[in-house]
């Protein structure tokens, strides 16, 4: 593996995100996400290596590690971050198709539900595993769901909510967008969401954590 | 000449509604609080975030917006039922796990306590400014200073009915031990509209967020009890799923 790669992937999975960053401590003064993801196309190594090789690899090593409750949230954030700055070097080769996400997924928190983080926190790791995230924010009501899935076609939902009095808005979301695309696939999460309710409301998956959403979205909402 | 005796139970008349400020500097919130709140255990926290914590921390004064208040019904009014409570025409339904924890109890006080927006808007502009680890933490010390807030007013309706020989159990909450998030409207119809500042959504959310809310059952033969999780078996109920380990370690 080459080694560029291999740091990057240590600096999203330790937070490092510049050069300038002073934590972690043990890494103060060295490149981080932000150089190296830089430096390894400047190498010539090749934009879909860098995506796969390491920031996928860095960010499903903390979304594992978040499951395993080794860390929380905000190391989480902290990778992300990072990996962001990486991001931001690959962004022009989305727009030129020499780089594809696996997928699009439209996220957002259920009509009712003014709760963002959780959601925000699973559209990270979702994007650090290679999809790309439509957020429609929180408070989305069925039509608007339904909206920007006619806007991305092939796309998956995720919905998110916080409440037993707004995951009921689940289902009414879940009818509304499948009685016109049926293949759709939505996968639920939230505090109060169970996989028995997800089930019930006819939602194709459930996760408890983020990096179960993606492994829901690599194993059955990927074509190649 | 038949005499009909019966229980007099003292009425608190002079309680109804009261509403307070609690001074920032009176709530337990400090660092170690709000690691722990962050999920890590003691010293485990990493640097980012502590130094996150130690930035942030001072700056909550000038934000937080804290208020919280109570009304200890009038005992004539309220009935504990098997599975719900009467407060005159309004009936609260509970469920069996809190009813059974409030059935000595001679009244109930409804409390609601908030952060207010300020805290909310904070954490919103570090996120939007692209430190979400930043807001991240500002809404963990929100939740904290509502909880820590609640605590703060616990202590004051003790003040308030321990006067006339009475004393507190346990806070029960909507949304959890089987009581559903709904009755929230029935919770806050028996409040001063808009209550410290409260509001509550068509969906039972209440606004500002950081808000918490609920009912402490008040008498002479009440007591604390063991930490809530101990006195329900919901077996699929969130809260034991977000802390398996910790409470178990607190049976």
């Amino acid at each position: 593996m080459n080694e560029i790669l291999l740091s990057l992937t240590r600096c999203v999975e330790r937070g490092k995100v510049n050069m300038k960053s002073p934590y972690p401590p043990d890494m103060k003064g060295q490149e981080g996400a932000d150089e190296l993801a830089r430096k390894a196309l400047d190498a010539g190594i090749p934009p879909q290596d860098v995506l796969s090789e390491a920031l996928i690899v860095g960010m499903q090593r903390v979304g594992v590690r978040f499951r395993n409750k080794e860390i929380f949230v905000p190391d989480v954030l902290m990778a992300a971050k990072a990996m962001g700055a990486a991001m931001a070097h690959l962004k022009p080769f989305f727009k030129s198709d020499a780089l594809k996400h696996k997928g699009t997924i439209v996220m957002g928190t259920v009509l009712g539900d003014l709760h963002d983080i959780g959601k925000k926190l699973v559209s990270m790791v979702i994007e650090g595993a290679g999809w790309e995230v439509v957020d429609l924010g929180t408070d989305v009501s069925p039509e608007k769901f339904l909206k920007a899935v006619d806007e991305h076609p092939g796309c998956v939902v995720g919905l998110s909510a916080l409440l037993t009095t707004t995951m009921v808005n689940m289902e009414a979301t879940v009818k509304h967008v499948k009685a016109k695309h049926p293949q759709v696939k939505v996968i639920v999460g939230g505090a109060p969401v169970t996989a028995e309710f997800a089930s019930k409301i006819g939602a194709d998956g459930y996760s408890a954590d983020p990096q179960g959403a993606v492994e829901f979205l690599n194993s059955r909402c990927t074509s190649n | 000449m038949i005499f009909e005796t019966r229980t007099v139970i003292p009425e608190p008349a002079s309680i109804d509604v009261e509403s307070f400020s609690p001074p920032l500097p009176e709530l337990l919130l400090d660092r170690r609080a709000v690691e722990h709140d962050l999920g890590y255990h003691s010293g485990t926290a990493p640097e980012p975030v502590i130094a996150a914590i130690n930035e942030l921390l001072p700056r909550v004064a000038s934000h937080a917006q804290l208020q919280c208040g109570f009304r200890i019904l009038p005992p004539s009014s309220v009935v504990i039922g098997p599975e719900s409570v009467s407060c005159g025409s309004v009936s609260l339904s509970m469920g069996s796990v809190i009813t059974k924890q409030l059935k000595s109890s001679s009244s109930i006080a409804i409390y609601v306590s908030t952060a207010g927006h300020g805290m909310e808007r904070w954490a919103n502009q570090l996120m939007a400014a692209g430190d979400m680890m930043q807001g991240f933490v500002v809404d963990t010390i929100a939740s904290g200073l509502v909880e820590q807030a609640s605590l703060w007013l616990e202590k004051k309706i003790a003040a308030s009915v321990k006067p006339i020989g009475w004393s507190l159990t346990n806070r029960y909450s909507p949304g959890y031990c089987d009581w559903p998030v709904s009755d929230q409207h029935n919770l806050f119809s028996l409040l001063p509209a808009g209550f410290c500042g409260i509001t509550l959504t068509s969906s039972a959310l209440m606004v500002p967020v950081k808000s918490l809310s609920g009912v402490i059952g008040v008498g002479s033969g009440v007591k604390r009890g063991a930490y809530q999780c101990s006195i329900c078996d919901l077996k699929d109920c969130y809260r034991r799923r977000e802390e398996p380990e910790e409470l178990e370690e607190q049976r």
